[in-house]
């Protein structure tokens, strides 16, 4: 399965980064084309054109704009905003979006204002993608230098190192200064989001592909890809893999193409155990369901999600337990402290978990696992409880003998498992004097 | 008045209860009407929007398959809400809750103070799960901490709901309280670990749902089992709030609101909650004291007292003025008005300041500030310093987007004038000296058409807590008119306030013989003759007017060390022929008849009704008042004398000076300047500066004030000492 560069488009061949290569190779004519045209017909043509979210959710992104007031029927201003908070760990998709194609971003920013009548975007950059940062600023002053803005303001707003942020109303909270935490929903941001006015928030992918759908008609949009998954998505593949790395490849292609074909395989000639095929928030799948196509449908239909469309490999030197630790550590770790389930849970998770790493654990402790998971799941105030107890509750699911395994005689890969490349280690609270006051 | 409109209202079923209530109620209002609880712990209107953090009332909407947040959500027509009660999906989400917060909440009840009258026990014991799964070490952490001298924060307990941070954000609008950190680490705090401090800080003590949050008075004082709770109303203030006096084996221990919606909501002054412990001061007096020659002062019996407090009154043959503080109860007013005007023909009196009742055209509960659209503040003293809950008001309406104007002095200007006129929720407030005690106010209000309007008020916030109850009762309370007592043959003082006032004392200095009521050694004593131990609005039974012009019942809440005045001006009066009952109420239905169209007693109730507005009535024009001198004219070499400006700040006074918790909140011993005059004089903040007037001398530390205008020094009453009304500031 080859490539299909379509938001990456180009890159490869020449820098874009700089305007005038992004003009040659035919950036912001879209943007022309689309100013052209009336914000209904925009509308129309992204609801047409079958894009659907690629920050995680899915969500329609022409539904999603239709929901926004037209100015004749709200006296506040319309705002844009771009959620380039990316950090759910093993998604490093919008970080190559926004330093090799910066300026199809700003395209994509610009038609969607035109879209939407706004003039405000606002830009949310995860704090520690410094380098993104810098270029997309060059970019933008470029941008601005040409007199491409037309009139509409962008601000790039670096975030400050929480997870939570990219939850787009947590997001909102920060960007107004406040502490980043959700707000309960309703009213939703199309009504009452950023400074209480409407607002449309979408991801740094599907802001970029907006262009090329205007470049390319919607209806040839439509093609690619597969039903109810249209176009392609720029997937993320990393863990026990040869060539990890950004592929942007059309919806439906098959875990097995992107991981066989595309990424080289697993080295070391060791097996596949498991696949995570949207990012550590959701369910794990096993290796037999390799063949399952990369789309929200097939993905749904073997009980997982194609989120943010990180890959991630497991080969067998991996232990699942540790694997569910780890991803609970940063869900522990992350988690705002606004609301109960996800306060307590996912620290009562963390220490379930760790007793049946080490041995500690009673036999009723998996179902009890389960149980923490399933009191967490669908009863927060924002999906990052169901983040850590989906991905946990599906280790323990699917590999339940493990699990057991570790109940009976202690963990069996102890010193073999390996979690490299999966998963980085939660360094926890190491900067913060107070937690040296606090006894986990 | 126009008649409003009928609200919209949507039906809607609850556990299978049909329900019908107006468009736009809370889904936990409405259950409560439908008789079905919704359990909260985050959820308070009073704070602002619902969070829907907790998580405790997590219900079953038909159609949407999560739960959702109760709190959060608006009764809709056609909604079909299963509760707990009926929905096992719904019971499973609320016991998941609770035990996820009592996960790591520590099992300390028996030694917790909350314990007992605590939400999170009452929630679990009907909700939540029986038994523990938690195994593993909860989270420890240093407790309880200081939040304040006053409050103690137990970060073990706290379930963090938020309701403190919110209130300290949306309701005081200080925003001292934060949290800190994410997660399971979250804790609240205060920045760089400053005492929480400000006027309204105690509210988070009531706000807590758990015993993370209390007040330090209360700590291991009671159980729950142990006390009784009297309604009765605060006597701090001319608010008036409501409020229950905790007490266990006749003794105050703390101090709750009561929330008289209209006037309060449910939030107290820190004065009002924390300063009951006056009333155990170790200087009050316990008994009658009279001047012995060459001794001092002596205690005597309370007969030898009355029998010489008689002869006093005697031999004063109707040269006697009385100075009233405005903290009598109304029945307390009356008694000593009739013993003294009936009884012994002394029909002068020094009020504690001017009433009006002009003002009565345009009476309006307190919460009309609340929901205005513009609020003008006349006056140059704050609003929190004369009546605290008042700014809260303010703060609200503020909130609720409307502007509010500051004018200095009695007068807006005219474009302000035209925008009062054309509101129909426009409120003035007058907080500050004159104005005739709200003739001024009443004259503005009338001229603004304010009577027609029932969405406009106009506050007059006076100095003391019961002025015009004092001033209307001592009217009524006999026939006759006054007659020129000089020279003064016995001055009686009649409470602390009346000592504290500088023209009391001097008019001591010229009077034969002194007789003061009050409650402490070393206000009045050494200046007395006869010292008749008063009591605190605590220990009364009573009545009290509140600025709104409200009546409201106090009660006794504890057992005074002494008698209370009206018990012994019972028998005073009995020795003059006059008769007065020793019996609040019995006083109260006879000047009720004379003053309050004889409203019962009883009537008058735990939440006590404003009365209708009266006619207006043109006050008595204002007379020529001696006019302040104009502030020094600006010069660069010129250093003039400024105008002192003295103020009566809320942290201060007796009750506060005897309360340890509240010292912190006193103000600091410094002089405020405006800018240019600090300047001139090359003086910076925190400067130590000598203010001095005609041979005194304060020494103080200088603060720049953007607020203050030029010409003027700014100084608390209890550190201004002797100065006079024109002062020098120099750098120490």
């Amino acid at each position: 399965m080859p490539e299909l560069r379509i938001v990456l488009a180009g890159a490869e061949e020449r820098d874009l980064t700089k305007l005038a290569a992004y003009r040659e190779a035919g950036g912001f004519e879209a943007l022309a084309t689309a100013r052209q045209q009336e914000p209904q017909q925009l509308l129309d043509a992204l609801l047409a054109s079958g894009l659907r979210g690629r920050g995680g959710a899915g969500f329609p992104t022409g539904r999603k704009a239709s929901f926004i007031p037209k100015p004749d029927q709200t006296p506040k201003p319309i705002y844009l905003v771009v959620n380039a908070d990316e950090s759910e760990p093993g998604t490093f998709k919008d970080r190559e979006i926004m330093y090799s194609v910066p300026h199809r971003l700003l395209e994509g920013c610009l038609i969607t204002a035109h879209a939407i009548q706004s003039q405000n975007v606002f830009i949310y950059i995860r704090g520690e993608y410094l380098h993104e940062f810098e270029v997309l600023r060059a970019a933008l002053d470029e941008v601005r230098g040409a007199g491409l803005l037309g009139g509409v303001t962008v601000v790039l707003h670096r975030g400050a190192g929480a997870y939570i942020c990219g939850e787009e109303t947590a997001l909102l909270e920060s960007l107004e200064g406040e502490r980043g935490q959700p707000r309960s929903k309703p009213p939703f941001p199309a009504i009452s989001g950023l400074y209480a006015s409407p607002s449309l928030i979408n991801n740094v992918e599907t802001i970029a592909t907006v262009p090329q759908i205007v470049a390319m008609g919607a209806e040839e949009y439509a093609k690619i890809g597969v039903e109810n998954s249209a176009g392609t998505r720029v997937f993320s593949l990393s863990g026990n893999v040869v060539n990890g790395g950004n592929y942007e490849l059309p919806q439906g292609t098959t875990l097995r193409e992107l991981i066989y074909d595309v990424g080289g395989g697993i080295p070391g000639g060791r097996e596949l155990k498991a696949i995570i095929p949207g990012g550590s928030s959701v369910p794990v799948l096993t290796a037999d369901q390799v063949d399952t196509p990369l789309d929200f449908d097939s993905m749904a239909e073997v009980g997982s999600m194609l989120g943010s469309g990180a890959v991630i490999v497991i080969d067998d030197r991996c232990c699942m337990v540790q694997l569910g630790l780890r991803v609970a550590q940063f869900y522990m770790h992350e988690s705002c402290g606004k609301c109960t389930p996800c306060r307590e849970g996912t620290r009562w998770m963390v220490q379930i978990l760790h007793g049946i790493e080490d041995g500690t654990a009673g036999q009723g402790d998996l179902d009890l696992l389960l149980d923490v998971c399933d009191r967490i799941l669908g009863k927060c105030l924002c999906p990052l409880g169901d983040a850590a107890a989906m991905p946990v509750a599906s280790y323990v699911d699917r590999f339940r003998e493990e699990f057991q395994a570790h109940l009976d005689h202690g963990c069996p890969m102890r010193g073999e498992s390996s979690l490299d490349g999966i998963f980085a280690p939660v360094d926890q609270h190491s900067h913060d004097p107070v937690a040296d006051a606090i006894t986990t | 008045m126009s008649s409003a409109p009928q609200p919209e209202t949507v039906t809607l079923t609850i556990d299978g209860r049909a329900v019908e209530v107006p468009k736009g109620t809370g889904l936990v209002e409405t259950a409560a009407f439908a008789g079905v609880e919704i359990p909260v712990f985050c959820y308070e209107p009073r704070l602002g929007p619902p969070v829907g953090a907790c998580r405790m009332c997590l219900v079953e909407v038909e159609g949407i398959p999560k739960l959702q947040a109760g709190c959060t959500l608006t009764a809709q027509d056609g909604m079909v809400v299963r509760t707990a009660q009926t929905s096992a999906k719904a019971a499973e989400g609320q016991n998941a809750t609770l035990e996820f917060i009592l996960v790591n909440h520590p099992l300390d009840c028996p030694v917790c103070d909350k314990g007992g009258e605590c939400p999170l026990q009452d929630l679990t014991f009907r909700w939540g799960p029986g038994a523990s799964r938690m195994t593993f070490p909860k989270r420890t952490l240093e407790k309880p901490i200081p939040l304040s001298p006053a409050i103690a924060l137990d970060r073990e307990r706290c379930i963090l709901c938020y309701r403190c941070t919110r209130f300290s954000e949306n309701v005081s609008g200080d925003g001292q309280l934060v949290a800190r950190n994410r997660g399971a680490l979250s804790l609240i705090t205060t920045f760089e670990d400053e005492p929480y401090s400000g006027p309204f800080t105690g509210n988070v003590t009531e706000l807590c749902p758990v015993g993370a949050l209390l007040p330090t008075q209360y700590r291991f004082e009671a159980r729950p089992w142990e006390i009784q709770n009297v309604p009765t109303v605060c006597g701090l203030c001319p608010v008036g709030c409501n409020i229950s006096v905790t007490t266990r084996e006749g003794k105050a221990k703390r101090v709750l609101s009561r929330n008289h919606p209209e006037i309060d909501q449910g939030w107290l002054c820190d004065k009002g909650r924390f300063a009951f412990g006056h009333v155990a001061a170790e200087d009050r007096i316990r008994e009658p004291l009279e001047r012995v020659r060459r001794r001092g002062f002596a205690p005597l019996s309370w007969d030898a007292a009355l029998e010489r407090a008689e002869a006093l009154i005697r031999g004063a043959e109707g040269r006697i003025v009385t100075a009233l503080s405005g903290s009598e109860t109304v029945e307390q007013a009356y008694a000593l008005g009739k013993l003294l005007r009936a009884g012994a023909g002394a029909h002068s009196a020094v009020l504690p300041e001017a009433t009006s009742t002009a003002l009565d055209a345009f009476r309006a509960p307190l919460s009309t500030i609340g929901a205005a659209e513009l609020v003008v503040v006349l006056g140059d003293e704050a609003v929190t310093d004369r009546a605290p809950i008042v700014d809260l008001w303010i703060t609200q309406a503020r909130r609720n987007g409307a502007t509010v104007e500051r004018v200095a002095g009695g007068k807006p200007p005219r474009s302000l004038t035209e925008r009062l006129r054309a509101s129909e929720r426009a409120v003035l407030v007058w907080s500050g000296r004159g104005g005739g005690g709200g003739d001024r106010l009443a004259e503005l209000a009338h001229a603004l058409g304010f009577e027609g309007k029932p969405g406009c008020g106009a506050f007059h916030l006076p100095a003391t807590p019961n002025a015009r109850g004092v001033a209307d009762a001592w009217a009524a309370a006999a026939e006759g008119t006054e007659q020129d007592p000089e020279p003064v043959s016995l001055l009686i003082v009649s409470g602390d306030e009346a000592a504290a006032d500088p023209a009391v004392r001097a008019m001591a200095e010229r009077a034969e013989h002194v007789l003061a009521i009050t409650m402490y050694h070393g206000l009045a004593v050494g200046w007395s003759d006869l010292v008749l131990p008063g009591t605190s609005y605590l220990e009364r039974d009573g009545s009290y007017v509140n600025l709104e012009g409200r009546v409201q019942r106090l009660r006794r809440a504890t057992i005074p060390p002494v008698p209370d005045e009206l018990a012994w001006l019972s028998q005073l009066a009995g020795r003059f022929g006059v008769e007065v009952s020793p019996h609040a109420a019995v006083v109260f239905a006879e000047l009720s008849e004379r003053l309050y169209e004889g409203l019962a007693y009883g009537e008058v109730g735990e939440r006590a009704p404003l009365p209708l507005r009266t006619p207006y009535a043109a006050p008595v024009p204002a007379t020529t008042q001696p006019v302040p001198p104009p502030p020094a004219p600006p010069g660069e070499h010129f250093l003039g004398n400024l105008r002192l400006q003295r103020y009566r700040p809320l942290f201060s006074g007796p009750a506060v000076e005897r309360t340890p918790e509240l010292q912190f909140q006193r103000p600091p011993a410094e002089v405020e300047l405006a800018a240019e005059d600090a300047d001139r004089r090359q003086i910076g903040s925190g400067d130590a500066v000598s203010v001095r007037s005609n041979g005194t001398a304060v020494e103080l530390r200088a603060r720049i004030s953007r607020a203050l205008a030029p010409g003027t020094a700014r100084i608390a009453e209890e550190h201004a000492g002797e100065l006079h009304l024109e002062v020098e500031v120099v750098k120490a």
